[in-house]
Order: C-alpha cells, then sequence, then structure tokens
C-alpha cells in the first residue's frame, strides 16, 4: 500500500465513517524543489492530524501554497488555520467572491486557463462531475495526476483506507462508485449518461492522466481508469433510472 | 433595515460584489440592465415571526455583523426559535456559529438529506425532511427535499398562511443596484430567459449534462405541487405575481444550458 503516489506527489489519506461505510476527505501535499503545495486542506475535523502529517512530509518546513478546489468546509476547512500554522501560504482559489466563501487574500485561478505556481504548471479544468458552481478540477503537469473533486470517488470497507485502485484484489467496486455518486452528486438523477461520458472523455483524449485523486475516493492508477470510467458511467445510467419522477403526493 | 414584506415576514438581504463584469462581455446590454448600474446577485435570509421566530439561512461571512443587526433590530428582545439552514454552502450557513451563540436557544433545523453532517457541525441538529413542519403561530412552515441542488446536504421549505415556496439555489437571478429589496412586480425590469441564465448557466451547470424532458417534467411537477403565491428564492428578488410563469420559464432555461453549455461560474 502506497501513500506516496509519483514522486512528488503524496497522499494524506483520512477517512469518516459514513452510514457504515467509510468515505475519504483526502488532501494531497505536491513537493516542488523544496516547495510544498497542498491540494484542498480536509475537513476541521482532521485538522490535527493533517497538520502533523505536513510536518512529517516537509520535515517540518510546512506548506507554501494551497489549492482549493472548492470552497466547501470539507475542502476549505482547514485554510485559515494552516496560513497562520506556516507563514506565507498562497492561496489559490477558483472562487471569484473569496468573502462570501469565508476566506480571504485569495489569487483567483480561472476555470479553463493555467497557472505556474511552487514553479510547476496547474491546469484548471470544467468539471463535468461536481456539485458546486466555482469547483475547478485541478490538473498538474508535472505528474500528470488529475484531481477530480468532487467526482470519481466511492466509498470503501475498513481496511481499505490506504489503498489505491492497485491494491483493491478486483478493482474498486462499481457499487461504491454508483453508491458514492449517487448520494454525493445527487443531480445526477437527471442525468444523461452519454452527454456526461463524451465530456469525461474529452478531459482524458486532452490530459494524459496517471492517477486520478479524488478528495471523497480511493486514488485511481492510470492502468485502471478505463475500467473505473465504464463503471462511472454505468453507475450514471442507474442513477438516473432509478429517479422516478415522482408523483405530487410524494413530494410533499 | 429588513423589508416586511408581509405581516411578520421579513427579508433580510445582503448584496455581495459587483457583478457587472459578468454582462459587459456580452455584444449586447440585456434587456433587463441599465446603463451606468451596478448588478448584484444576493443572498438573502429570511425571518419569520409568529408566536415563535424562525431564520431561513444566514447570509455570509462577510455579513456576520449585519445579519445580527438586522436580526436584533427585528426581534429585540424577544428571541429566535429556530434557525433552519437550507444547506451548509458558506454563504447560507457561514453564520451559524454566530447566530446560535448569540441566540443560544435556537434550535438549529438541518436537512437530513445527504450524509457526511458532522463535516458541517450539522449533525446537532434537528434533521428535517418532507412532512416535517413547524408551527410557528400564525406560520407554519413544511420542508421538501430540495429538487433543483448543488450540495446533497439540501432542503426547500414553504410556508402554508402565505403559500410562500423558498427554493434557494432555483430561480435565483440578477438584480439592479436601485432595485435592491425591491419586489419583482416593483421593478420595470423584465425576467428575461437571458437573465435567469445569468444565475443558472453559473450555479446549476449541471443542466448541460442532463435529460432535459426529466428535467421539465419535474418542474411541471413542482408548479402543480407548489404553485405558490410568493417565491423567496436566496439569490434573486421576491417574486409576489405570476410566479408559474416564471417557474414555467426555468424550462427554456434548462433547454439553453443544455444546448450552449455554461457560461461561467459564481461563488
Amino acid at each position: 500500500m502506497r501513500t506516496q503516489l509519483t514522486n512528488d506527489t503524496h497522499w494524506i489519506s483520512e477517512c469518516h465513517k459514513t452510514d457504515g461505510a467509510h468515505e475519504h476527505v483526502n488532501v494531497y501535499l505536491i513537493e516542488e524543489d523544496d516547495d510544498y503545495l497542498l491540494i484542498d486542506s480536509g475537513s476541521f475535523h482532521d485538522r490535527e492530524t493533517i497538520k502533523r502529517k505536513i510536518e512529517s512530509e516537509t520535515d517540518g518546513q510546512g506548506l507554501d501554497a494551497i489549492i482549493l478546489s472548492h470552497s466547501d468546509y470539507p475542502h476549505s476547512g482547514n485554510v485559515s488555520e494552516f496560513r497562520s500554522e506556516w507563514d506565507d501560504v498562497t492561496l489559490i482559489a477558483s472562487c471569484g467572491s473569496p468573502r462570501l466563501q469565508g476566506i480571504s487574500n485569495a489569487i483567483r485561478c480561472q476555470i479553463g486557463k493555467s497557472m505556474e505556481i511552487i514553479g510547476r504548471e496547474f491546469s484548471f479544468i470544467d468539471p463535468p462531475l461536481a456539485d458546486r458552481s466555482h469547483t475547478t478540477w485541478i490538473y498538474d503537469h508535472g505528474d500528470n495526476v488529475l484531481y477530480t473533486a468532487d467526482g470519481f470517488g466511492n466509498y470503501h470497507g475498513p481496511g481499505e483506507c490506504k489503498y489505491t485502485s492497485r491494491d483493491f484484489p478486483r478493482g474498486i467496486t462499481a457499487e461504491s462508485v454508483y453508491e458514492y455518486h449517487r448520494d454525493s452528486l445527487v443531480w445526477l438523477r437527471y442525468v444523461d449518461p452519454k452527454r456526461l461520458e463524451a465530456a469525461i472523455n474529452t478531459i482524458f483524449s486532452e490530459y494524459k492522466v496517471d492517477w486520478v485523486a479524488p478528495v471523497h475516493g480511493n486514488p485511481i492508477a492510470g492502468e485502471d481508469l478505463s475500467a473505473y470510467i465504464a463503471d462511472l458511467i454505468d453507475g450514471a445510467s442507474r442513477i438516473s433510472a432509478e429517479y422516478e419522477s415522482r408523483r405530487p403526493d410524494q413530494m410533499q | 433595515m429588513p423589508r416586511e414584506i408581509l405581516d411578520g415576514f421579513y427579508w433580510i438581504k445582503e448584496n455581495g460584489p459587483d457583478r457587472t463584469g459578468m454582462i459587459e462581455t456580452e455584444p449586447d446590454s440585456p434587456t433587463w440592465y441599465k446603463e451606468g448600474e451596478t448588478v448584484r446577485i444576493p443572498n438573502c435570509a429570511y425571518l419569520l415571526v409568529g408566536d415563535k421566530t424562525l431564520l431561513f439561512d444566514t447570509l455570509s461571512p462577510a455579513s456576520g455583523d449585519e445579519i445580527l443587526e438586522r436580526l436584533n433590530s427585528v426581534l429585540g428582545d424577544r428571541d429566535l426559535n429556530y434557525l433552519v439552514v437550507s444547506h451548509p454552502d458558506v454563504p447560507h450557513a457561514g453564520n451559524t456559529p454566530r447566530i446560535l451563540e448569540a441566540y443560544p436557544n435556537a434550535t438549529l433545523v438541518a436537512p437530513k438529506y445527504g450524509n457526511g453532517h458532522h463535516l458541517y457541525r450539522l449533525d446537532e441538529g434537528e434533521l428535517v425532511g418532507d412532512g416535517d413542519s413547524i408551527d410557528l403561530g400564525g406560520f407554519v412552515v413544511d420542508f421538501h427535499e430540495a429538487t433543483f441542488l448543488d450540495a446533497p446536504v439540501s432542503l426547500w421549505m414553504s410556508e402554508r398562511t402565505t403559500n410562500t415556496l423558498f427554493p434557494v439555489d432555483w430561480l435565483g437571478f440578477p438584480h439592479l443596484d436601485s432595485e435592491c429589496l425591491s419586489l419583482f412586480e416593483e421593478v420595470d425590469t423584465p425576467m428575461t430567459v437571458d437573465r435567469l441564465i445569468e444565475f443558472h448557466g453559473r450555479v446549476m451547470f449541471w443542466y448541460a449534462y442532463v435529460d432535459v424532458p426529466k428535467v421539465k417534467a419535474d418542474i411541471d411537477r413542482l408548479i402543480e405541487i407548489h404553485d405558490p403565491d410568493v417565491i423567496a428564492p436566496a439569490h434573486g428578488l421576491v417574486i409576489t405575481e405570476d410566479t408559474d410563469v416564471y417557474m414555467d420559464r426555468m424550462k427554456r432555461v434548462v433547454e439553453r444550458i443544455h444546448a450552449e453549455g455554461r457560461i461561467g461560474t459564481l461563488g
């Protein structure tokens, strides 16, 4: 089992029990020439654990930058504290109104554009699987890792918290992919699966992806992506098919 | 100051930042825009004052002092009995701790839908959904699973006495500075499909990936079920006339976003 996904990318795996299953609330630490960048900041519940792991991985140096996928509490819950803990932590966020989102002094990244951060190029991608308006997927050109909050997640069992897709004997299960997306991206009940598949395929044809790094799932290795995406689209079809437009008396 | 739009029914509003930039890239000025005006997409909270009192949503942390001042200006010595959080997005729920600190007797009411409530500290609240209601004495609110939403932990609300629907992130739209706290019927700018797209083409970007007839069927169902006299959105002006017309107009909004894709982001 590995938490070092690539030479530069370290997966900080945190998870929570949700109705019997486990759900990740991950963050990822990227190193570039002794500078350190965190993708998302995790939940306030995990603040001390994440802080300790960052201290350990950076030999006490701490963070130089944070990129937020979006400013939802499980993703942005530690931004202020981490910026207080380590001086001069640059915050990059896709939201246009940081004060409304409870964060301050953020550099805005534009979805559809790229930026160099700690000497490394990142692209910000319009996510076909997300719920909040200002969510961005983040592509790290240095390690070919695609960060896909809140899509590409799955639930996992006890003992699988530090698995990547390579460690599951039969891969990440289709059922866990379906259940996660059913519960987390509620709008999928209206989805046209073909349209979603086309949008996902466009992204993966444009970017070489060695790892997909979800916030709410186990990381997916490049060789496992085809199977995962097939399960994801099947899951989306199932979510949509199961949503019976309910009768008025059932919606009261 | 809050506006009392009906007896005991107060509208509390945060204008948010200047959004004029969202229309400056368009080749023609929108028909709903007046030259020189500033465009806003507000955050709204609603306060119901009956025998008991209830606040629906909290505004963003940028207006933490303001929401407390406005609550105090209406409630005075009265207590806040219920704080209902529609969903845990920061512009809706960001002042929950401050309000509960100021009104420690208030019951936190939160959506029962979705999971991971502890990640938002909503697990300490009373979780409600379809079939649940609160009688405030003078007002009765009913809770509903949100139909069109972003966060999975989401809730819509309606109020029986005034026949108001609170559709949260649905039916939002930009307004002009001069229209602040005006009912939509009091302004002279039109509710065009383009105007609705300025909001939904950013917030409900996922309409780009949907089966349009399925969404339209649910819009019809919402009109049939609720048939509201008042629509009190979280991100637009309060509507008190022709509500079914505007709900129905959302079908064209969905068609357009589906055909043309999202137009940007908001937040």
